[in-house]
């Protein structure tokens, strides 16, 4: 099974792990938790027809909509609430660059969770009497089926197909060494999705040592065996929040948000200055404030302290 | 002693007031952004202080403050008992039946309730992508009651929804029980000009109370299609003063959600 050693790598060398196509797990949810270290270093990497699943994909979505790096989107939404829509994926629907394969939020979690126990689908109670059920996107073969209840006949089951990513990507409060992950707040739909997934690639706020993760076994959200590459990297879900480490950063969504609606060449103009012209995500992190602006996030809200 | 009416709010206000009402003590309530947060949290400070108070990305029970701009935002799993995922309060919640009164809103409602908030025009090349279900089409599916809350504007309320992403009563009487859906539907829907149920025979929205100052005629003027109107209108009753103050003063002092 999974190696106990050489799981720590670097951004770029986990990042390689990703290929052309492939079905992309993304952690994260509306302004929590983003992979945007990983969606930076997808974008210089020029990964191209992947498709993006999760349940509210939304800022780590949008980035590499724009980038250029997705052609498909199977999730419950693409927006980040309050900051608004996911605008690189509006425009990409409207204009037909852009599949996306609607769900609900249960459905994509349910999914997951077939996939995670090796089950071949999972039985959904949403979705019936709405039009989930009636409309797909061509190219999906079959997105549920209906059944008649088994144990008790004339009760109507809507069936979902397992779902299991080729690599997940998600940022963690902390991961040790031997690839264990112990992720704090909300989990989200990360653990079904991880456990789903054929490769698991993770950013964390601070590696630590194993030995600390056998006396408090109780904290490990997700064991050694389903990850694939740990990646320290302090503030990687920039500029969305992690949970007991710091709070989003209203004023850099709202910059993104301004760039993604405007699109064109002023979202072209974002990308150049923060992704594209930032060698690694710690000079994208200095090009945002560099420390000591980031460090006001961490104490501006009591609400995010451990 | 008789709480003293306010009288300086807004019909945002009011609409955010109204909404909480609705929400009893003791009840499991599931809550997206916007004004339903609003709402929750008043009834949170005001007559339902044991209200169960349950967020799609994993949150049970917390005492959300400050004002949260997203549903994952750390302020919204203040002094929750767990914090879960989708699968604890989306699944072993809602869909296990626990959810006693759920809160959506949309782009489009129809006659029926049925709610839109995926595309407007055609669903493969949409004029207008909006941001999907998310957990919506699951609060619809399957809480007890179901709460829609949204501005009065005539394009809101067209005679059919482009794409129904939350089932209402769908197409009438018997249409939930014949789909197999276990919720029991929309009770009401909340807007800055009245408040409309269904009628229990049709199951078609039906206006039974207006907001103070506004008349039949306007709530009728900007809705696409003509809902039924109740014999007897009441007009919703205003917010006492500390509803107000509690408002403004604490639950959404930077008026993050536009209530004024």
């Amino acid at each position: 099974m999974s190696p106990v050693e050489g799981k720590v790598m670097a951004l770029k060398e986990a990042t390689k792990l990703i290929r052309d196509g492939d079905i992309i797990g993304c952690g994260g949810f509306s302004v929590s938790r983003c992979p945007s270290a990983f969606a930076h270093e997808m974008i210089r990497q020029k990964k191209r027809d992947l498709t993006l699943v999760g349940s509210n994909l939304s800022f780590q979505m949008d980035l590499l909509v724009g980038g250029g790096c997705v052609k498909r989107c199977e999730s419950g939404t693409g927006n980040l609430e309050k900051f608004g829509i996911a605008f690189n994926f509006r425009r990409a629907c409207e204009k037909g660059r852009l599949e996306m394969e609607d769900h609900s939020h249960l459905a994509m979690a349910s999914r997951f969770l077939a996939g995670e126990m090796g089950l071949p689908f999972m039985p959904l109670m949403s979705w019936l009497g709405s039009d989930i059920l009636q409309h797909k996107q061509p190219s999906t073969e079959k997105k549920f089926t209906m059944i008649d209840d088994p144990f008790n006949p004339g009760k109507r089951v809507c069936l979902v197909p397992a779902l299991n990513p080729d690599v997940s990507i998600i940022h963690a409060q902390k991961a040790d060494e031997m690839g264990n992950v112990m992720l704090g707040g909300c989990l989200f739909h990360e653990v079904e999705m991880v456990r789903a997934s054929k490769k698991v690639l993770v950013t964390c706020e601070k590696i630590v040592n194993s030995k600390e993760t056998r006396k408090n076994p109780q904290m490990t959200t997700i064991p050694y065996i389903y990850v694939t590459a740990i990646v320290e990297q302090p503030w990687g879900a920039h500029p969305t929040s992690v949970f007991g480490y710091y709070d989003y950063d209203g004023e850099h969504l709202n910059h993104y948000q301004e760039c993604a609606r405007a699109g064109g060449e002023k979202y072209e103009r974002y990308l150049n200055e923060y992704v594209h012209a930032s060698e690694t995500f710690d000079e994208y992190l200095e090009k945002v404030g560099g420390t000591q602006r980031l460090s006001k996030l961490r104490t501006s809200r009591r609400q995010i302290k451990r | 002693m008789v709480p003293r009416k306010a009288k300086d709010y807004t019909l945002r206000e009011l609409m955010v007031v109204e909404g909480s009402r609705y929400v009893k003590d003791g009840e499991v309530v599931f809550v997206g952004t916007g004004l339903p947060i609003v709402a929750t949290m008043l009834a949170q400070r005001t007559h339902a202080p044991s209200l169960v108070f349950v967020v799609e990305t994993g949150p049970v029970a917390p005492m959300v403050e400050p004002i949260p701009m997203s549903v994952s935002d750390p302020k919204i799993f203040n002094k929750a008992v767990r914090l879960g995922s989708l699968r604890d309060v989306l699944g072993c919640i809602l869909q296990r039946g626990l959810c006693d009164l759920g809160f959506i809103g949309g782009a489009q409602i129809d006659r029926y309730g049925n709610v839109n908030s995926t595309v407007i025009g055609d669903y493969l090349r949409p004029k207008v992508r909006l941001p999907g279900s998310g957990g919506a089409n699951d609060i619809a599916s399957h809480a007890r009651r179901v709460l829609i809350m949204t501005m009065h504007e005539k394009r809101r309320f067209p005679p059919k929804c482009d794409y129904i992403t939350s089932p209402g009563y769908i197409d009438g009487p018997e249409a939930r029980e014949r789909e197999g859906l276990k919720g029991g539907g929309p009770d009401r829907v909340i807007t800055d000009m009245c408040v409309m149920d269904f009628e229990p025979e049709s199951k078609q929205m039906r206006v039974i109370k207006l907001m103070p100052g506004v008349s039949v005629d306007r709530v009728k003027e900007n809705m696409g299609f003509d809902p039924i109107v109740a014999e007897k209108l009441e007009i919703v009753e205003p917010p006492t003063e500390e509803q107000v103050v509690l408002l403004r003063n604490e639950i959404d002092p930077e008026n993050v959600y536009k209530t004024r």
